[in-house]
């Protein structure tokens, strides 16, 4: 009686409601070139802001130019996928607060799940060119040989680091379903994500534990980078990454369903 | 399967509210010590609907309609008491639960805002998975009962309330299910949209046996629907049963109105038909005035609604 709705399904549903919200994006084009031009603007000035600093300042703890490049592109790459595939976080107060999140209750699927394919964001699509542009620039300087070793490397750790980012917008967004102040704790965990681009060995010891354990910052682009930039010299934490970030992913999951969960749902 | 569409036995649902203090100096003090009250938002309701009904689920602003609703649909979870969904436990089996209900919210529509209405429908329909052949029947089914063609290929953005709540009706059936949730689902909307939005209601029910349960404030609705009503106040079952007893609830009361002599003014008297004959009374007017004309009017289902929320007790 029941049907079986295994990843396959759920792919397939994702592809067909992106087909459609993308069709329909399409169709705004005011809104859709302003977007784009707004997106390259954002990347472009985060972008001189970098260069113009490092005029100044030839190295940071060691680290020159190019390696810090490397960070930077490899932070971008990480942050696509929580700007492309979970941007509804942002909204989720409004639903929560409106009364109108009940309507994502009603369908046979998972809740989290329909909610995020709700909307889609184009922008991070400049991101992604942005941070590969950097990266393969970056990595060609610093002389990275180019192996199926480093380039399947350099998949997995992008995957694994993006989940940390993910995991940190998914509980700051979550907080909406016990707090009314929610919209402050998104802005202040997003400011974080720029705390990615520097390599965590400039922080002192308190922020660097912070930053690696509480708000898992470091793991978005410093840990993951040393495969690259130290091989000689990789910390533990680094080769665990993949798995703290499935980890971190996973807890955050879990918040927001017990959220969902905790919900009263009052008045109609 | 079993007849029963819903069963519920003894159904609780409590909220913890915090009590807040006044003032400021009771805001910081509620930030250190908070101190809870439990406020019941339904207590104690029994009811058993069986496959094909339409039932009215009526009761005042605040009754707990929309918590039972919520119950039934998964969303929350009762404090206490038995609750059956086609023989699912709701809050336990959200997902498959979904599968077999529809359920629309009179103001906020539930489809893709930007899509248009045919392309919800399509998504729809690989959300359920909804064999092609059956989606294929229902959208025959809608053209033979009311003119979907100017909506189709519109975006819910674009459309007008009339259009998106019939939408949201149509979307709710679309996978064929057991039962059907309708909040309000005439709320706004004019008059000739109101009967038509019933007629497809009506030419659902019979043509594929859904339960509905409908909450509404318009008894026109009621009146249009409903075989059998449920009326809960403060949380409470206060009256389950058909109709045409509600009635007669109070007492067989019908009004009396005659037009004495030359005088343009309707004189009313309301009659309890089990105390009082009705021919008794208006020989009464006649032997002091000439009756001009009469008329005699059954007590309106609005009527009696209203007395029984204004504390008409069991």
């Amino acid at each position: 009686m029941s049907k079986k709705r295994g990843l396959k399904f759920y792919l397939s549903i994702y592809r067909k409601i992106l087909i459609q919200d993308l069709k329909s994006k399409m169709s705004y084009r005011a809104d859709f070139v302003i977007s784009t031009i707004g997106m390259i603007m954002t990347n472009l000035a985060g972008f001189i802001t970098f260069i113009v600093l490092f005029h100044n300042f030839p190295t940071i703890n060691g680290w020159d130019l190019n390696h810090m490049l490397f960070l930077y592109g490899f932070s971008l790459l990480a942050l696509t996928p929580v700007q492309c595939f979970f941007d509804n976080n942002w909204n989720l107060r409004t639903h929560v607060y409106s009364g109108d999140f009940i309507k994502y209750c009603f369908r046979p699927v998972n809740i989290f799940f329909y909610f995020m394919s709700e909307v889609f964001d184009v922008k991070g699509l400049g991101q992604l060119a942005f941070g590969l542009g950097t990266l393969i620039y970056a990595w060609a300087k610093i002389g990275i040989p180019v192996t199926f070793l480093t380039v399947g490397q350099a998949l997995v750790f992008t995957f694994t680091a993006s989940l940390f980012m993910i995991a940190i917008m998914n509980v700051a967004a979550a907080t909406c379903f016990w707090i009314q102040g929610s919209g402050y704790v998104m802005v202040i965990m997003f400011r974080f994500k720029d705390f990615a681009r520097y390599p965590a060995s400039i922080f002192n010891s308190v922020f660097k534990a912070i930053f690696t354990f509480i708000i898992p910052i470091a793991f978005v682009a410093y840990y993951p980078s040393l495969v690259f930039l130290q091989p000689d010299n990789v910390p533990v934490l680094t080769w665990l990454s993949p798995l703290i970030g499935l980890v971190f992913f996973f807890l955050s999951y879990a918040f927001w369903m017990l959220g969902v969960r905790k919900y009263d749902f009052t008045g109609s | 399967m079993a007849q029963e569409a819903i069963v519920m036995e003894n159904l609780c649902k409590d909220f913890k509210v915090l009590n807040r203090r006044e003032g400021l100096k009771g805001s910081i003090q509620d930030l250190f010590s908070r101190d809870y009250k439990t406020v019941s938002a339904v207590k104690d309701v029994s009811v058993t609907i069986n496959k094909g009904e339409i039932v009215g689920y009526l009761g005042p602003n605040g009754a707990g309609k929309s918590t039972t609703i919520k119950m039934m649909t998964g969303v929350l979870e009762p404090t206490s008491g038995k609750i059956l969904v086609n023989g699912l436990v709701p809050y336990k089996d959200r997902t498959r639960n979904c599968e077999n209900i529809g359920v629309v919210f009179g103001q906020r529509s539930q489809l893709w805002w930007a899509l248009p209405l045919v392309e919800s429908f399509k998504l729809l329909r690989d959300l359920y998975m909804v064999p092609q052949k059956e989606y294929d029947e229902m959208i025959e089914l809608y053209r033979s009962l009311v003119d979907i063609e100017p909506i189709l290929h519109k975006t819910v953005r674009q459309m007008s309330l009339g259009q998106r709540t019939l939408s949201d009706i149509l979307a709710a059936f679309l996978h064929n299910p057991g039962i059907v949730f309708l909040d309000e689902p005439t709320i706004g909307l004019d008059v000739s949209m109101k009967s038509k939005i019933r007629d497809l209601i009506l030419g659902l029910n019979k043509e594929k046996n859904t339960t509905v349960i409908l909450t509404t404030h318009d008894m026109g609705d009621v009146d249009a629907l409903c075989k059998r009503i449920v009326i809960i106040d403060k949380g409470s079952k206060i009256y389950d049963n058909d109709i045409e007893h509600l009635k007669t609830y109070f007492g067989s009361y019908r009004t009396l109105r005659v037009r004495l002599d030359n005088n343009d003014t309707w004189e009313e008297t309301l009659i309890d038909e089990k105390t009082t004959d009705v021919m008794t009374v208006i020989t009464e007017y006649q032997k002091s005035h000439k009756v001009k004309d009469i008329q005699l009017q059954e007590i309106s289902t609005e009527e009696v609604i209203k007395k029984l929320y204004e504390g008409g007790s069991v």
